[in-house]
């Protein structure tokens, strides 16, 4: 029997990055509140990448956002704790947070940052990719206009992107899907964040672009040396990239445990089903 | 007692769309030609289901199109054959020839929330073809309506709600009852399961597998998720830059693909099961692959 409410793996605390214990985020709607994130807890290992999947609707993105913070009103963190163990910075409980903290500041794009899903709307169109690009660096990093423009032009050929320094001064209405993804993960990892979320990075991308994709997250993964909390419905997808996997169903985590116990041999009725409805396991009644 | 192999419903025979850039300016000119498709054939036997698989752009949608003349292909033949009725070349048909016809051929649509009129109630939206093709009396098209309701799990009730009031999944059954409404011998499902979470894909996909026994069905499923056409799917086409690159029985392909692209797209596919590790480094493979197919 697995239990959700223990606090899940036995690692020294110095081997998390992030520890999240009783999350609860609320949104008021006419009908009273409601809990899209239901006291869950997990905790990302250093280092590693935590898979976080379930199906719309069932609070993964809502938690991924309230990790940085994100959320808005009618929506707000109603309980519970999320706390950054810092290599850099020391320990930050984000949730107790104040909302115009600079720590905040710091947090958001300099220790944890994230992809975003679709990124035509997570870049900007009125500004070109470099200006972006280096928006972020000059926030985080205490350097000038010319080095930073340096070290954006170095990214960008980091994640594989070709004749950065032409690129650079380009609109992202001048890029491919995949390519703008490459930028949005440039943008994100630009300040060698210690955790990266991952909000369905691929879920908009062909077969082949995701798959250059998802390996262009693991080696700069490897390189950097950060965490990554994955947001995903595909086990595919979660098989291939993660450590570990938190499955969410309604709000909470029903299951967790590592990728090779929960795929191979899963607990949770849940899990199971899930599991059972993949086109490659799911027998068609012919 | 071996009968010969029943003609082909559906025989599509160098099909051909190309799209021209026109250049703006003071004398307009083409500039370029896009061939969406490029001199595609394929047979579909009855009862069959072929999966048209593809990247973005490779011409998969625009196939599928041309083949129920949404768009009229550059060149090339579609001769379709419905049970009882003549055989034609739906290229050569004019509009006026086609309509009678479009009953026997019915599309299902990816997006179940654009594909259906949120001010029509769900009875107006699935006995709509019967009316257009003036095939059934009121009391009838009622009856039938009901009947295909519940064929697609739905219940007879829901005639007179409105779409808004539907889940994604429930809204692709509509959209299943109003292309099945006309009983069609030949059904194009273009990306029917693609909008929707696993689990209610599964339900999807196991309706359309039942209905396709109960009513005799043929499937053209055009999708770009290999898994589920790997399921689904009696032979497998896989189209790239608007060309067949191979045709083949679904479990032929999917243990020995023989077209360098499709052995490439399929280890790009990333395995629910961690021992079968995904290639990461299709990028390089395909710039390869397109080298040497140039030189």
């Amino acid at each position: 029997m697995v239990s959700f409410d223990t606090p899940v793996l036995s690692t020294p605390a110095s081997d998390i990055v992030l520890e999240v214990e009783n999350l609860y985020t609320h949104f008021k709607t006419d009908d009273g509140e409601v809990a899209a994130v239901d006291g869950i807890s997990f905790n990302v290992r250093r280092g590693r990448t935590l898979a976080l999947v379930g199906e719309s609707g069932s609070g993964k993105s809502v938690t991924s956002h309230s990790i940085l913070r994100l959320i808005q009103p009618p929506g707000r963190i109603s309980g519970g704790r999320i706390l950054l163990r810092s290599a850099r910075m020391g320990d930050i409980d984000i949730a107790g947070l104040n909302e115009r903290s600079p720590m905040l500041y710091k947090v958001r794009g300099g220790l944890v940052s994230m992809i975003f899903q679709e990124p035509m709307t997570a870049l900007s169109p009125v500004h070109t990719v470099g200006d972006q690009i280096c928006e972020a660096i000059l926030l985080h990093q205490p350097v000038k206009k010319a080095a930073a423009r340096d070290i954006a032009i170095d990214m960008l050929g980091k994640v594989g992107i070709p004749d950065p320094a032409h690129r650079f001064q380009q609109y992202p209405h001048e890029l491919s899907g995949g390519m703008r993804q490459r930028v949005v993960i440039a943008m994100a990892l630009v300040c060698r964040p210690e955790l990266l979320i991952a909000d369905e990075p691929t879920t908009a991308l062909d077969v082949t672009v995701q798959a250059q994709v998802l390996g262009l997250i693991r080696s700069l993964q490897r390189e950097i040396g950060c965490s990554v909390l994955l947001i995903t419905h595909d086990f595919g997808v979660v098989a291939q990239m993660a450590d570990d996997v938190a499955v969410m169903h309604r709000g909470r985590l029903v299951e967790q445990g590592t990728v090779r116990a929960v795929l191979k041999n899963p607990q949770h009725a849940y899990t199971k089903a899930l599991l059972d409805a993949l086109p490659s396991r799911h027998a068609l009644r012919r | 007692m071996n009968t010969p192999a029943p003609a082909p419903l559906l025989s599509v025979r160098g099909l051909t769309k190309h799209f021209p850039v026109i250049s703006r300016g003071f004398r307009p000119r083409v500039t370029k030609l896009i061939k969406a498709v490029d001199n595609v054939s394929f047979d579909l036997a009855p009862g069959e289901t072929l999966g048209l698989v593809g990247e973005s752009g490779s011409g998969k949608t625009t196939t599928a199109r041309c083949i129920l003349r949404a768009v009229q292909p550059t060149s090339g033949e579609v001769i379709f054959r419905p049970p009882g009725l003549d055989t034609v070349d739906l290229v050569k048909l004019s509009d006026g020839q086609l309509k009678p016809l479009r009953q026997h051929f019915q599309m299902i649509f990816q997006d179940p929330f654009s594909s259906l009129n949120p001010r029509m109630t769900v009875g107006d939206i699935v006995g709509e073809p019967l009316l257009l093709h003036g095939l059934a009396r009121r009391m009838e098209r009622e009856e039938r309506v009901a009947d295909m309701l519940q064929r697609v799990g739905l219940k007879p009730e829901h005639r007179v709600r409105y779409p808004h009031a539907f889940s994604g999944g429930q809204r692709q059954r509509i959209g299943i009852a109003r292309a099945l409404i006309m009983r069609p011998a030949l059904v194009v499902c273009d990306e029917a399961t693609s909008a929707l979470d696993v689990s209610v894909q599964a339900q999807v996909l196991d309706l359309l597998k039942e209905l396709q026994r109960e009513l005799q069905l043929t499937y053209l499923f055009v999708a770009h998720n290999l898994d589920v056409v790997r399921n689904f799917c009696d032979r497998v086409a896989v189209m790239r830059h608007g060309r067949l690159v191979e045709l083949a029985g679904t479990s032929q392909i999917f243990a020995v693909p023989t077209h360098p692209y499709t052995r490439l797209l399929l280890s790009a596919m990333p395995s629910p099961d961690p021992d079968f590790p995904m290639n990461f480094n299709v990028g390089e493979e395909l710039a390869r692959l397109d080298a040497t197919a140039v030189s």
